[in-house]
């Protein structure tokens, strides 16, 4: 897992490739070989960090004049901080095979310095392992953020206790993270740290444990339902060797 | 109303400059850089500094004191902004400013500025960065 997080990407990004690499969990909009926009369904988008989020509560901030003006400077962080946010999501490992579309541009791709795709792959590995040197329990991800008491004495963050109060035991860390204006990544990490805290209940773990040893090749011939997760990992384990 | 770039360039003019990063404390991530990395590599060091100036930003310790009119206090609120100014470390060789920088979006971004020692003048660098923190995002 460690040699990388898209064969394809590297191999679009050394041919200087423009178009959209679509994978199960976003896109990547690539022109030259570089990452110029990317979208996820789990990140929420420039005009929703602008914003501060769909919550009102978190929108009505005391800037007075200030409070809706956005300048160049912070469009370029909150783009730049975008592009990395989706980007994370989209590069996670998927079901189906990423598929790349020749010459396919952004619909709401803001101006903006193209980003090398090395520099996306080494940010997304670097943010796969600060999450788990925080909290490995990957199945806080997605699942309802549950919160739990703080013990006597115990203080909470800022920024976590603006994350506690809008969970509500159904929303999940991405929908929090629309909820709240932040990155989705953002808020997996604040999710991840209150579990490590134990301000968030942290779901059993998924069935399979994960980090995927390549299985024994003979270890198959089971008559039972396929285990599916198995047969995930020893997909993404070839594909990540093609 | 510079962009990155220009802002950290800018930074890079101080005297005994000798690297400049924006970086966002959260994640890590470092948005811009500028000159060299103490560790000889930006995303080292981006990520390292962004552990210091988390512990700074959200620590108890290092939130403002109540205002004594009353009134909701100083500590770290809802509304964005940051409850620290900056940080300053020093070394033998060196000083390092982090300068943090409230934006109108949720955010938790600082500059960090490093300079050398002998050459670097603390008072100004940490004049100067506030300037920029401000004009970044105007």
């Amino acid at each position: 897992m460690t040699g990388g997080v898209s064969p394809l990407l590297r191999r679009l990004a050394a041919d200087r490739a423009t178009g959209a690499l679509v994978r199960d969990h976003g896109t990547l909009y690539l022109v030259d070989g570089q990452v110029v926009h990317a979208e996820s369904p789990v990140a929420p988008g420039l005009d929703v960090l602008l914003a501060g989020g769909s919550d009102r509560r978190s929108a009505a901030r005391p800037h007075g004049a200030r409070a809706r003006r956005i300048g160049a400077g912070e469009r370029e962080i909150c783009r730049l901080g975008a592009l990395f946010d989706a980007a994370f999501f989209a590069l996670a490992p998927g079901r189906g095979p990423a598929r790349f579309r020749y010459g396919a541009e952004p619909r709401l791709a803001g101006a903006g310095r193209p980003v090398p795709a090395a520099a996306v792959e080494r940010e997304t590995l670097r943010r796969r392992e600060l999450l788990d040197d925080v909290w490995p329990y990957p199945a806080l991800d997605a699942a309802p953020v549950v919160p739990r008491p703080a013990a006597p004495g115990q203080s909470v963050t800022a920024r976590g206790r603006a994350l506690l109060s809008r969970a509500d035991g159904v929303r999940t860390p991405a929908q929090l993270a629309w909820v709240l204006g932040r990155p989705a990544f953002h808020t997996v990490l604040e999710i991840r740290r209150l579990a490590a805290a134990g301000l968030v209940e942290t779901p059993a773990p998924a069935p399979v444990p994960d980090p995927a040893p390549v299985p024994p090749s003979g270890a198959a011939p089971t008559a039972d339902p396929p285990d599916i997760a198995l047969l995930r990992r020893v997909r993404d384990a070839l594909e990540a060797h093609l | 109303m510079p962009g990155i770039d220009e802002c950290l360039l800018e930074a890079m003019t101080l005297p005994g400059a000798r690297g400049a990063a924006l970086v966002d404390w959260t994640s890590g991530l470092a948005l811009g850089t500028a000159g060299e990395s103490p560790v000889g590599d930006h995303e080292t060091s981006a990520a390292e500094a962004a552990e210091l100036a988390r512990a700074a930003a959200e620590y108890e310790s290092f939130a403002p004191a109540p205002a004594p009119g009353g009134g909701p206090g100083g500590g770290p609120g809802d509304d964005g902004d940051a409850p620290v100014e900056d940080l300053i470390v020093t070394t033998r060789t060196g000083y390092h400013v982090l300068r943090f920088v409230t934006t109108n979006f949720d955010s938790s971004l600082f500059l960090h500025l490093w300079l050398d020692r002998s050459t670097g003048n603390l008072a100004l660098a940490r004049l100067r960065l506030r300037d920029l923190a401000e004009r970044l995002v105007l």
